[in-house]
């Protein structure tokens, strides 16, 4: 990839920045999850129910993914790729939602409820 | 050879091949992870014990974050300094690269090494038990300071860890065909250390020869060892494998017989009336020779891994289908120090059964038979009280249709924090109603090592010995213990294979490429970018992970 020397010390800030945002999504993953009683002022992260639940899950899974898009889209430089690298990659995450799908169904499948302890 | 297209682009993609080839790779990686997350997806919505939620140190596991984190961000540097042509900024990005990966990996290990140290152990009415066996101690030893020489050895000279099955053993039966030569070694080395000798039964007498006479091929008082059981399972497996083929080759001939007498019927039809005729290959048969009995004079305590051993009262059989015969000795679990007493799953099997959760704890045979645990568990409700008053206090009580307040607290107490008595509950009981105390140092040490031991010592880490019959599953903090640790020992330690492979690969650029920068600095500058690919990929995985594994 022929990047130039300019653009090259512009993204530095970026990835300083990016960084940064990291090290706040991380944080705020833990704090979600441990929901600090140390910390009056910050109950609020203790979303849902007291302690853990899927509300929780959900919040600490977006931030999860917040953050590994950050990291695939400036560290790994997708915000600027030719086009077979998208397909590439694409297709591996597609077959993964995929699977994840056919997962989904299993679970509504009453055949498997023995799997599940229903 | 020249190698096409590493500095330069490929016309159709638009891509140096290595950049093509890397994410290839790394679309199959996201798969092979992304099967692994369904899978743990898959075992926490099929669990039918208690799923450990938050279970694992979170501190460690939130530095190792920031490590990864922040390695990923040198990378990229390492990167652009090349990009700039600026070597001795590279190394020392790429320096701090690899050194993060190290204490990664330095970290990683640590909490792997708690975990094997770390025994847990559930009870027959589904109570949990956690903490630290250590080894049998000679008499009137400090159970907590001791010195090297106040171990008990075995006959090997290694100390005993507290949870062996003892046999008092009078005879073994082996299994000619499948004994465990280790196994066999080890009971030699036993007996011979006790002064005891293990000798045949009896005579064991056999035809080898087809048509041959019966004679003494082991005879009675001959002392164990390899070789004689070698010689038995020789004669064993010929003899089986002759009599295999004689009775096939009787049936064969049965068949035709069978078919000649009935023209013109289905094989299905005669197939009750065809069988081997005993009468006629007998004579021809060899002996088997399926076990052999000797006799241990006199009888001497074996010690047996449980795991090896089906132990019962009388006759106990090992793995290899040895039998055991020989009184069995009390062979208690016993704990040193044990530091969490978990009634989730027993409240979990309480209430399937409508039993209340109460009545089922105040039954289980902790409370009955340990003090410590009753007075632990009376303190342990005394705080919960305390903290569900502090959530009402915050949160108030939920309202009814006209807005009013009624007598259901909003937020509730966890099932986790209703009924684990954790390692930190058991710190604090010592500090609050026993004035134990340690050092800020210990203290920290503690969130990365677990409970320290020797530091608070048994009024907060107290003794219990587990009678054996009480024990329905024990194990290590492994992936034996249950399927959590099963699926984080596969996905951490995955990730742990792909940090170590990432930073062999980062750690080769930066020290031997000086010499490729010297002649294409831009094929290692793409080198690197591949492999940081790579590295953000790992950072990536984890990033799902920690979550996923430490927090949930």
């Amino acid at each position: 990839m022929a990047d130039s020397i300019e653009a090259i010390q512009k993204s530095k800030k970026t990835y300083i920045l990016v960084f940064l945002a990291l090290l706040v999504g991380t944080v705020l993953t833990v704090l979600v999850a441990e929901a600090p009683t140390w910390a009056t002022w910050l109950q609020w992260m203790d979303v849902g129910e007291h302690g853990f639940d899927k509300y929780d899950a959900i919040l600490g899974l977006l931030i999860a993914t917040t953050k590994a898009t950050l990291v695939a889209y400036y560290f790994m430089h997708l915000n600027h790729e030719k086009k077979a690298v998208y397909w590439i990659f694409g297709s591996g995450i597609v077959f993964v939602l995929w699977m994840a799908f056919l997962l989904a169904l299993a679970y509504r499948s009453p055949i498997n409820d023995y799997l599940f302890y229903k | 050879m020249e190698i096409p297209y590493i500095v330069t682009p490929r016309k159709d993609t638009g891509l140096i091949n290595s950049k093509i080839a890397i994410w290839l790779f790394l679309a199959s990686e996201v798969m092979l992870f992304g099967g692994f997350f369904s899978a743990y997806v898959y075992l926490r919505m099929g669990a039918d014990y208690p799923w450990p939620e938050r279970t694992l140190p979170v501190l460690p596991g939130l530095i190792n974050t920031f490590v990864l984190i922040g390695s990923s961000v040198t990378v990229v540097f390492a990167w652009a300094a090349l990009k700039m042509r600026e070597w001795r900024k590279f190394q020392i990005y790429m320096g701090i690269t690899v050194a993060c990966a190290a204490l990664f990996m330095v970290l990683k290990g640590v909490e792997y090494n708690v975990k094997f140290h770390h025994q847990a152990v559930r009870l027959d009415d589904y109570s949990v038990v956690e903490g630290h066996l250590g080894y049998e101690l000679k008499e009137g030893a400090d159970a907590h300071h001791p010195n090297a020489d106040d171990y008990v050895k075995d006959h090997n000279g290694d100390k005993i860890e507290e949870n062996m099955i003892r046999v008092k053993v009078e005879k073994l039966t082996f299994a000619t065909k499948r004994y465990y030569a280790e196994w066999v070694d080890e009971m030699l080395s036993e007996a011979d250390h006790a002064n005891a000798k293990i000798t045949l039964e009896a005579d064991i007498e056999a035809t080898t020869t087809e048509g041959g006479k019966m004679k003494v091929i082991a005879k009675k008082g001959e002392p164990l060892s390899l070789d004689l059981l070698k010689k038995l399972k020789d004669v064993q497996l010929a003899a089986l494998k002759h009599n295999a083929a004689l009775r096939t080759q009787n049936l064969r001939e049965q068949w035709v017989v069978a078919k000649d007498a009935n023209p013109g019927k289905q094989g299905w039809e005669i197939s009750d009336d065809v069988s081997i005729n005993m009468d006629d290959i007998t004579p021809l048969m060899l002996s088997e020779v399926p076990s052999a009995t000797f006799v241990v004079n006199p009888p001497t305590e074996f010690l047996f891994k449980p795991r090896d051993i089906r132990e019962a009262e009388g006759s106990s059989r090992l793995r290899d289908d040895t039998v055991v015969v020989g009184e069995l000795e009390e062979s208690p679990m016993v704990f040193h120090n044990v530091d969490a007493v978990d009634f989730q799953w027993l409240v979990m099997k309480a209430e399937e059964k409508g039993i209340s959760p109460e009545a089922a704890i105040e039954n289980s045979w902790l409370m009955k038979n340990n003090a410590f645990v009753r007075e632990i568990w009376a303190w342990h409700l005394k705080r919960n009280e305390a903290k569900q008053k502090d959530l009402n206090e915050q949160y108030g009580f939920k309202e009814d249709e006209n807005g009013k307040p009624t007598e259901t607290p909003d937020r509730v107490l966890t099932h986790k924090e209703l009924y684990r008595i954790g390692w930190k509950e058991f710190r604090d009981y010592g500090e609050e109603t026993k004035g134990v105390e340690v050092s800020a140092v210990a203290g920290l040490k503690e969130e990365f090592m677990g409970p320290n031991y020797k530091a608070r010592g048994a009024e907060t880490f107290p003794e219990l010995s587990l009678p054996r019959e009480e024990i329905r599953h024990a194990a290590k903090f492994s992936p034996a213990w249950n399927t959590y640790y099963a699926i984080y020992f596969t996905i951490t330690g995955l990730h742990g294979l792909h940090v170590i492979g990432g930073a062999l690969v980062l750690a080769y650029y930066l020290f031997f490429g000086r010499k490729m920068y010297l002649e294409n600095p831009e094929w290692l500058a793409n080198r690197v970018e591949v492999g940081g690919l790579f590295w953000h990929f790992v950072d990536l995985i984890w990033i799902f992970a920690f979550p996923i594994l430490y927090l949930m």
